[in-house]
């Protein structure tokens, strides 16, 4: 199952670049609208970096099951006997190596455009957790299907306010890995909470979305 | 409402669908009466109680000594933000769960109708907030983690009527989407409650709101009678509007048939 799905994403590569493409794209509109060149970036930062991750997770996760529904192969898995649970977590651990890679990449970006070491093992470890999380969600709000043509528009007025939880405590694990004084709430916790509750409500709740 | 089907989702686990199947029980058994007085006891009882609230909250209730009258919005916002906001979303959340376990897409009709209230009383709630802090706060809108978790539950609970209104009133699959969408919106808010808590409250810049003074008596007794007031009123719209979206899906389901019988 997950070597089908990393085959998928392999020949899909195009998507994935587009989608880091696109990060990249927001990284630089958020210096050029923010004047992060001139300003001290580390208060900033956190809240940068999140919210192109978001943005970057809800384009690139919304066409999780595009690429089967239309080549008709989504039937096949479904009618092949391996559980819906199985076929969840291929494609949530398929999006998730392959967003964390895009976000690798971003670190690496932002610590040479804005001359602050991102790439710690703390920090690393709370994006590879907050990634999860919205993965997670983000690919059991995905199977919304074909049928519904304002889908594009929708999965971000549907994602974005339920991965508000996530959003804050990203935003605030990373500037405690970065040593800004945002408040000493056990973030880490919460996000752990979340990508934990994320993962389990996708697993139950995947089977009966995708029920035909 | 009548009986709920006993067909079984193949995929979810037994001992899940029992207590799932119980709580349900518990849910019908505490609303199905209200729900078969709809069209008697419910409103009469709901306008009495809505009257006996304006005499309270207007002329009744004493004038608070410093916050003036603008205090009486109290007695609608307070009982708006519990009652009406978070138990119309219960209901939704657990018709969406009905749905789930039976099948049955009447339920649909009672979860959407149950959203479309709450979202109507968490926009009363706001309104009612913001009059009342311009002149008490200085501001219409403070990121308090009462006010912010409130305005997130609003943005949840539109985009589910958004998602499920791209759909026609009988479609199955968008409604087992968006009922999986309620049920993860309610089951998402002691998380969005948790960090927004922990974002303001334990934040530098801290608004310290002063500790809520002893409140008299006869302000405790018109916001006890708002309460059910607004309970009543809460319930009264849902039944009404859950007939509404039930006899939409049955003109829509006849449609269907009239046109498979005689094509046009």
């Amino acid at each position: 199952m997950f070597r089908k799905d990393f085959q998928l994403a392999w020949r899909d590569r195009t998507g994935w670049l587009s989608a880091f493409a696109f990060a990249a794209i927001s990284i630089l509109v958020y210096s050029f609208a923010f004047d992060l060149a001139a300003t001290d970036v580390r208060p900033l930062l956190p809240g940068v970096l999140w919210t192109t991750f978001l943005f970057v997770g809800i384009f690139a996760n919304g066409q999780s099951f595009q690429r089967e529904a239309d080549a008709g192969t989504f039937d096949a898995m479904m009618i092949a006997p391996v559980s819906p649970s199985t076929i969840f977590f291929g494609k949530v651990i398929t999006n998730l190596v392959a967003l964390v890679l895009i976000e690798l990449a971003l670190l690496v970006l932002a610590t040479m455009l804005f001359d602050t070491v991102l790439l710690t093992a703390e920090l690393i470890l709370v994006v590879a957790i907050g990634t999860t999380g919205y993965v997670s969600l983000t690919t059991l709000l995905s199977t919304l299907g074909s049928r519904a043509r304002a889908r594009a528009v929708l999965l971000p007025v549907l994602a974005l306010p339920l991965l508000v939880p996530l959003l804050i405590a990203g935003v605030r694990a990373t500037g405690v890995a970065l040593d800004e004084p945002v408040g000493s709430a056990p973030w880490m916790l919460l996000l752990s909470m979340f990508a934990l509750w994320a993962t389990v409500g996708g697993a139950l709740l995947f089977p009966l979305a995708v029920e035909r | 409402m009548s009986a709920v089907a006993t067909q079984t989702p193949e995929n979810c686990p037994a001992a899940l669908t029992s207590v799932l199947r119980g709580i349900l029980a518990l849910f019908l058994w505490a609303t199905l009466p209200l729900y078969n007085a709809r069209w008697t006891l419910l409103p009469a009882l709901t306008g009495v109680a809505m009257m006996a609230m304006l005499v309270g909250a207007v002329i009744a209730a004493p004038r608070e000594v410093i916050e003036g009258d603008v205090q009486r919005l109290m007695y609608i916002h307070v009982p708006s933000a519990s009652a009406g906001t978070y138990f119309a979303f219960l209901i939704a959340a657990a018709s969406s769960a009905a749905f789930l376990i039976s099948r049955d897409i009447r339920w649909d009709a009672v979860a959407r109708s149950a959203a479309t209230v709450g979202v109507l009383f968490t926009v009363i709630t706001l309104a009612t907030g913001a009059i009342w802090g311009k002149p008490i706060w200085g501001v219409y809108w403070t990121w308090d983690a009462r006010l912010t978790s409130t305005l997130v539950l609003l943005l949840i609970y539109t985009a589910y009527l958004l998602a499920r209104s791209v759909a026609g009133p009988n479609d199955e699959q968008a409604a087992r989407y968006s009922a999986i969408f309620a049920l993860i919106g309610f089951l998402d808010i002691p998380l969005i409650h948790f960090s927004v808590d922990w974002w303001r409250t334990l934040h530098p810049q801290r608004i310290i709101f002063d500790p809520r003074p002893a409140v008299p008596g006869e302000m405790l007794l018109v916001l006890l009678i708002a309460f059910i007031a607004i309970t009543l009123l809460m319930l009264w719209l849902v039944a009404l509007r859950s007939d509404t979206e039930q006899l939409v899906q049955r003109t829509d389901r006849m449609r269907a048939r009239l046109d498979q019988r005689e094509p046009a």
